[in-house]
């Protein structure tokens, strides 16, 4: 059953901004172009592609945090920006920044995530302190957030989203900033979500760590999604340039290099 | 009771206690704006001179001190909580899309709009406590002064209790009018530029008061009626102003909670 979806999703910020902000000179395209994709439980899914592909933009539009020009985005088959509470407390996101207060400490930090996502209060500090030991925070449980370096930032972050155990998850870039061992963690805790149903879209740059924990990888290039990938196929990095060859082959990619005005 | 409003309290009253902003602005609204108005009676009545700050303070040098000091104390009360308040507004509404809190709280269980709620509420409740924490010190204060503060030709002011209650109400009032700061921060998406659109805000005042046109101007008539711009233009401030005024707080709140559940591309 399919968890998490994305079905025909366009966007293209150039056609509309604020008054006060300045508007661009160049039209850059869509940033999102009828892009679709689907998640089900059980499943990790990578997102792969190069800076400026669309990954954040399709992974914003899926959190509800980007109502997109058209198209559909849903999770446990709800619109993702109108949630019902019984259904946003089976999700979880990591998308740019975390859920993560500078101002308090990591044990603060997972407290008020578990309060927001719905825990109930007397679950709590079991929930608190299994993250903090899932997550190896435990040294740092009582250091405020702003004095973390940036991998524990990102596990935090990641315990933060995923302290209610949800059914559906998208993390972008998750490991972009962990060392060895808090990449096999986190490669840890996504298995162990999927082994119990939770359904998981990944978006990531590393395709080697890629190729370790998803089940199916999805390649997007200029908004679209340009190719599928089973991950235990040879040379993963080949396969990749090869899709974003043929795509730009296809369909010449837009100029990308307007900048604001 | 709004599902998840008391878990969205918890959070956001940790989130204020946590904060440097409130860290500043509480111990001036509880400290220095107290004392200042003590100061300001103390100077008038101590005959230092007759240039134009003399002049400016020759209306505390009136009557009995310790209720003088209450009464500077409504005016001075009037300007810091908006300004105290409006910082530490932008502060609160500005700062996570700043650090990308506010694009966290999407999809949460606790809805953002009534995390946007509850932080109105948490802003109005520390802001209150700061308001009547002045209130409590401008008491000592005035207690103090009428012992050590000389007494001053007669007055026609309001006696200790309606000086009192005036303080009160125009700090209250005072937080409502910093609450639209937190739509400006949802909008603009920037604490700095809020704090800009505050300044703004306080010079526009000024000159609606000089043309004469404040009682109906709510940033204006709270501290007119604290007697700021005189016996007069405090006459001209009945309850219609003062409802007005009231009212902005509570139409600022469902103007951020209407922001909030339409904000996209966060």
């Amino acid at each position: 059953m399919t968890a998490l979806l994305l079905d025909s999703v366009s966007h293209d910020f150039s056609t509309r901004r604020a008054p006060w902000r300045r508007r661009r000179t160049t039209a850059t395209g869509p940033a999102v172009d009828n892009l679709s994709l689907h998640v089900d439980h059980g499943e990790v899914v990578a997102m792969i592609g190069l800076n400026g592909a669309g990954k954040t933009t399709a992974l914003r539009a899926l959190t509800g945090r980007l109502r997109p020009d058209s198209g559909t985005a849903e999770i446990l088959g709800h619109d993702a920006a109108e949630l019902p509470p019984s259904v946003a407390a089976q999700f979880g996101h990591v998308v740019d920044a975390p859920l993560v207060f500078a101002d308090l400490t990591v044990t603060e930090n997972l407290r008020a995530a578990a309060r927001l996502h719905g825990c109930p209060v007397g679950h709590i500090e079991d929930l608190v302190g299994d993250t903090r030991r899932q997550l190896a925070l435990d040294a740092w449980a009582d250091v405020r957030a702003r004095a973390l370096s940036q991998g524990n930032r990102q596990r935090l972050g990641i315990g933060s989203a995923t302290i209610h155990s949800p059914r559906a998850l998208v993390l972008d870039e998750p490991t972009s900033a962990l060392d060895p061992r808090g990449v096999v963690i986190v490669r840890q805790l996504v298995r162990d979500l999927a082994a119990q149903g939770t359904a998981v879209l990944v978006s990531s740059h590393h395709l080697d760590e890629v190729s370790r924990v998803a089940d199916r990888i999805v390649a997007v290039h200029a908004g679209r999604v340009v190719e599928n990938f089973d991950p235990s196929g040879p040379d993963l990095e080949s396969r990749f340039f090869a899709s974003v060859l043929a795509a730009e082959r296809e369909v010449p990619r837009a100029d990308r290099t307007g900048e604001e005005a | 009771m709004i599902p998840g409003l008391g878990a969205a309290l918890q959070v956001e009253a940790l989130l204020l206690r946590r904060s440097v902003v409130l860290w500043i602005a509480l111990p001036v609204l509880a400290g220095l704006v107290p004392g200042g108005s003590f100061g300001a009676v103390a100077l008038a009545r101590s005959g230092y001179g007759d240039g134009a700050a003399a002049a400016k303070l020759a209306p505390y040098a009136a009557g009995e001190p310790g209720t003088t000091v209450m009464v500077a104390l409504a005016q001075i009360l009037s300007v810091a909580v908006l300004t105290a308040g409006g910082f530490a507004t932008a502060w609160a509404f500005g700062q996570p899309f700043a650090d990308g809190t506010a694009g966290a709280s999407f999809g949460l269980t606790v809805p953002r709009t009534t995390i946007a709620l509850a932080r109105c509420l948490a802003l109005v409740a520390t802001l209150a406590t700061a308001v009547l924490a002045a209130t409590l010190v401008g008491l000592a204060l005035a207690a103090l002064g009428g012992a050590i503060l000389p007494e001053g030709p007669p007055s026609t002011g309001p006696g200790l209790g309606r000086a009192t209650f005036t303080a009160l109400t125009a700090g209250l009032l005072g937080i409502g009018l910093a609450l639209p700061l937190a739509w400006v921060a949802t909008v603009t998406r920037s604490a700095f530029g809020t704090i800009g659109v505050l300044v703004a805000l306080i010079a526009t005042t000024q000159v609606i008061v000089l043309l004469g046109a404040g009682s109906w101007f709510p940033y204006a008539a709270s501290s007119l009626w604290t007697g700021m711009g005189g016996t007069e233009a405090a006459s001209a401030v009945g309850l219609p102003q003062l409802a007005l005024t009231a009212a902005v707080g509570p139409t600022a709140v469902v103007a951020v909670v209407h922001a909030w559940r339409h904000l996209t591309d966060v």
